[in-house]
């Protein structure tokens, strides 16, 4: 769990391919509806370590359902998740969150009354400890700790090229921004899973390609799994290891970028056919 | 003990009929005017996503100006004329003043607002009309007066106010006056979608400020026949401040935007205020009227998050 | 030009998250704690004292209570008066059963029990949330006030129904009853306004005020990072309720010296919230300077007819009163909906390039 701390001083040229071969997380035949709404059927699919996966489809496909059940905030009614192979009972968010999901959201849920230092030191809550009574004193174990934890936050603000807007509230950031503080946000938790919902969603070319290499980093320097909903072809087919495809619930693809290109299931979901 | 809880009232029930109608009735009663209270806030929810606080003081406002006007020499129905006239003015000032600078703000503050509001009411009312209790003029307004009893051959008598009688009947009359008004007309119509989204709306040229005067003017004509139903059923004064508050238990069990809700959430507050007050409050030492609705309101929302009404809540993120 | 942080800087995450990183600022507050504990008890007299300076303190305490709820973790309360009330009849019957204990002490330990009775009425906020759960404390607000009013052993049977403070003396000063000085009263009063309100802004920039910072802003993204709502809101529930129990106490102790169940109505409960909003929600100061409009305004407006010559019916000026603080309220809120607060920074931000704005 300790990843980001241990991993920034680790090998920088990415992560062997044999990790690739450990299963992180699986979900098999899930199905999930609202009221008489199906808004996923009978889909599974792996998440490998160190990967990255795309997850990817038309609007209304089911894919952030998708994410919404892998972290706890949707309960499929039919169907199992393994995380890291054990098969995993009905959780609140909260849990999954401590087992190391962490995930940014495809509308910036930034806490939009703080600052940027304060929503990334946000993403330390769990691993702080020191309780109401030290809380109060402050001097003393409370202000080592937050030092502690502002050290390895101010490691991630240089990462994201960030420092300028430290201490200004992210209401104010731009959009592009406020994606990248999100991001900031979720790595301050030091996931072993990195659910990423959109997140080029509404940027320019030029902030794309920066999100990208970002992406990239994470997954190569700190071994970050990622999982992510993108729609931009060109990022999805660049960054992912393996994509899989969802239409109208259903999973209609499975595999390496190029093999799904070629796909006809996924040509005709894209393009739409006559039927 | 527990026989005084589960069994006694429902004997007591059973042995004397004629008093559990009785109370059942003024448990419509009161619901009535909870009820109506609850409209006014209903309207301006509706269309612009205000929880008015006001709307209690309001019909302190618009009773304390009809007798206001009436003592100083006014004929009764001129005085009612004026009044509505009144309620106007208050609309228009307060979408001016209040409403329109406020636009886009968050809930909180728009209620922090009329809660200001409802403190420049209460001053200028008193300062006005003074601050002690009036008697409301329900003969000059042709209002019935008296009472029938009904018998039930030997089982006793049901004591039934004609005023009461008539609330009920306005009640009804203006409930369905509204939903006409909202269903069937143009300006219905554009209230609708004011309510659905302001932004939508004013592209679509709708005018917002002219939409807000007429509700805060429909919500004060609400006002001014609460006030003059509460009025004659005891008398107009400021301590009826206090019985809005019960607005917002009515309004959570029906909805902070349904006209049916708000009937239905104040019956089923004014039945059970008065059926628990007669039936279970002697056994706390009285007086759980205060609080009761509160509780009923609570438990239902720890079922029904979403009120009586509502459609069930999906949270997306 | 006076107010300018450049040229200071800093060199450790300390210091750069000090409560008040800015030289100025430090020395400021200094000034204010001078003006507080050492000018005003020299120079003032008593009815400033009693009329003016303590319930100020009063209500600043309650408005950081009431801030910590709504402000800080985004749960609307209507039920501060209330709460207010269980510290007072706390304190009151902890004093009359324990009558050799330090009453301040008492009043302190007072907290505890409408922080207990705070959580328990926090409980549906899981369930319920915004304006909804205004409902779960005006229940709380009505029942506690009907409590107030039919359990007679609350107020040790006293015929009259209200609490009357008895004499209690504390490190050999009489400290409440009708004895007691303006003046011990005074400095007891601000020394535990002070004291909360630093140990709440410890609180406030640490793990767990930022906890409910997330709750207010974006609860499910809160929950989906780990934090659990129900304690949380919980916690922000009891903590607010402390300190608004200990300035309940306060209120009836160094202040009223008596107090009847309708000292602590839903109005109290309005006027808190009244602070808070105008003052800035979520923001300490914001707490102190809403707290001396709403209460240092009314007092001053009841002398301007005097001190200009017209004889006006008390009644009347109480009228106007009520009238003018209705009408500053909506005008303050359209002027800056965030509060004294925030016009507070602005004036700061405006200072720092002061002259030379451009």
């Amino acid at each position: 769990m300790n990843a980001f701390a241990t991993d920034m001083t680790a090998e920088p040229d990415g992560v062997p391919e044999t990790a690739h071969s450990e299963e992180l997380l699986r979900v098999d035949n899930v199905s999930l509806s609202f009221g008489g709404v199906k808004a996923i059927t009978d889909i599974s699919f792996d998440i490998l370590k160190g990967e990255i996966r795309a997850i990817i489809g038309p609007n209304g496909a089911g894919k952030t359902s998708m994410l919404n059940v892998i972290n706890g905030f949707y309960h499929p009614q039919e169907g199992t998740i393994t995380w890291r192979g054990k098969e995993r009972r009905k959780m609140k968010p909260y849990e999954a969150a401590s087992q190391g999901i962490a995930r940014t959201f495809q509308n910036v849920a930034l806490f939009k009354g703080m600052t940027t230092l304060d929503n990334i030191m946000s993403g330390r809550s769990l691993k702080m400890h020191r309780n109401f009574f030290w809380q109060v004193i402050w001097r003393g174990p409370a202000e080592r700790e937050e030092i502690e934890h502002r050290r390895k936050v101010e490691d991630i603000i240089d990462f994201l090229e960030i420092q300028a807007i430290r201490k200004t509230p992210v209401g104010r950031l731009p959009y592009g921004l406020q994606k990248r503080v999100e991001l900031g946000r979720a790595l301050a938790m030091e996931p072993d899973l990195l659910l990423l919902d959109e997140p080029m969603a509404g940027m320019n070319l030029e902030e794309k390609e920066d999100m990208s290499r970002f992406i990239l980093d994470v997954n190569q320097e700190f071994g970050t799994t990622i999982a992510l909903i993108e729609h931009d072809m060109g990022v999805v087919m660049d960054l992912s290891d393996r994509v899989v495809v969802l239409d109208y619930g259903k999973k209609i693809a499975d595999g390496p970028p190029e093999e799904v290109q070629a796909n006809q299931n996924v040509i005709d979901a894209y393009l739409g056919v006559s039927h | 003990m527990l026989y005084d809880i589960f069994i006694d009232p429902f004997v007591q029930m059973y042995e004397m009929p004629d008093f559990f109608l009785q109370v059942l009735w003024e448990g419509f009663v009161a619901g009535i005017l909870y009820a109506l209270i609850a409209l006014g806030f209903v309207l301006i929810f509706k269309a612009s996503g205000v929880f008015n606080f006001a709307q209690g003081i309001m019909v302190v406002f618009a009773g304390l100006t009809l007798v206001g006007l009436n003592e100083n020499g006014v004929p009764a129905y001129l005085a009612l004329a004026l009044t509505i006239a009144a309620m106007g003015i208050l609309a228009y000032g307060v979408e001016r003043v209040v409403m329109r600078p406020l636009v886009n703000q968050p809930d909180i503050i728009l209620l922090m607002a009329t809660i200001g509001l409802t403190y420049f009411l209460i001053g200028f009312g008193e300062f006005v009309f003074g601050g002690e209790p009036k008697q409301m003029i329900t003969e000059e307004l042709g209002l019935p007066t008296g009472s029938t009893a009904i018998e039930f051959g030997e089982r006793g008598l049901v004591i039934l106010q004609h005023i009461d009688i008539a609330a009920a009947v306005i009640a009804v009359l203006m409930v369905a006056a509204l939903g006409i008004f909202f269903n069937k007309t143009r300006i219905g119509r554009a209230l609708r979608a004011v309510a659905d989204d302001h932004q939508a709306a004013l592209s679509v040229g709708i005018s917002l400020n002219q939409i807000w005067a007429i509700v805060w003017f429909a919500a004060g004509l609400v006002a001014l026949a609460t006030g003059i139903m509460w009025g004659a059923r005891s008398d107009v004064s400021f301590a009826l401040e206090i019985v809005a508050f019960k607005a917002l238990p009515v309004l959570i069990l029906g909805g902070f935007t349904s006209i049916p809700g708000a009937i239905v959430g104040g019956l089923i507050i004014g039945f059970g205020e008065k059926i628990g007050e007669l039936y279970w409050g002697g056994l706390v030492g009285g007086g759980i009227e205060s609080w009761l609705a509160y509780i009923i309101a609570l438990i239902f929302l720890l079922f029904r998050p979403q009120g009586l009404f509502g459609e069930r809540i999906i949270e997306r993120v | 030009m006076f107010y300018r942080e450049a040229g200071q800087f800093k060199t450790s995450y300390k210091a750069d998250q000090a409560l008040m990183p800015i030289l100025q600022d430090r020395v400021g507050l200094l000034v204010i704690l001078a003006v507080a504990f050492v000018v005003i008890p020299v120079f003032a007299n008593d009815f400033f004292l009693t009329s003016i300076m303590i319930p100020f303190l009063v209500f600043s305490l309650a408005a950081i209570g009431l801030n910590v709820l709504t402000g800080f973790c985004g749960q609307l309360s209507l039920g501060t008066g209330a709460f207010m009330g269980v510290g007072a009849y706390a304190a009151y019957k902890l004093t009359s059963i324990f009558p050799d204990a330090n009453v301040i002490l008492m009043v302190l330990l007072s907290g505890v029990f409408s922080a207990a009775i705070g959580a328990v009425f926090g409980l549906p906020s899981l369930r319920i949330k915004g304006l909804y759960l205004a409902v779960t404390t005006l229940a709380a607000q009505f029942f506690l006030e009907w409590c107030f009013i039919r359990i007679p052993w609350l107020y040790n049977y006293n015929a009259s129904g209200a609490i009357e403070i008895p004499h209690r003396e504390a490190f050999g000063v009489v400290v409440s009853g009708a004895e007691a000085t303006p003046i011990v009263r005074y400095f007891i009063v601000l020394g535990i306004t002070a004291l909360i309100a630093y140990l709440m802004a410890n609180v406030l920039r640490g793990r767990i005020g930022r906890s409910w910072m997330m709750i207010r802003d974006m609860d499910i993204a809160a929950e989906l990072m780990g934090i659990r709502p129900l304690q949380t809101k919980l916690m922000a529930f009891a903590v607010s309720s402390y300190i608004c129990g200990v300035a309940g106490a306060m209120m009836v102790f160094f202040w009223l010296n008596a107090a009847e169940p309708s000292s602590y109505s839903i109005s109290l409960s309005f006027q808190i919230l009244f602070m808070v909003i105008l003052g800035g929600l979520g923001s300490l100061s914001g707490a102190f300077m809403g707290a001396a409009f709403i209460w240092i305004l009314p007092v001053f407006l009841k002398f301007i007819p005097g001190t200009i010559g017209i004889n006006v019916a008390a009644e009347t000026v109480e009228h106007i009163t009520f009238m003018i603080v209705g009408a500053l309220i909506i005008f303050f809120l359209i002027v800056e909906p965030h509060g004294f607060a925030r016009l507070w920074q602005i004036a700061k931000q405006k200072l720092r390039v002061w002259p030379f704005p451009y």
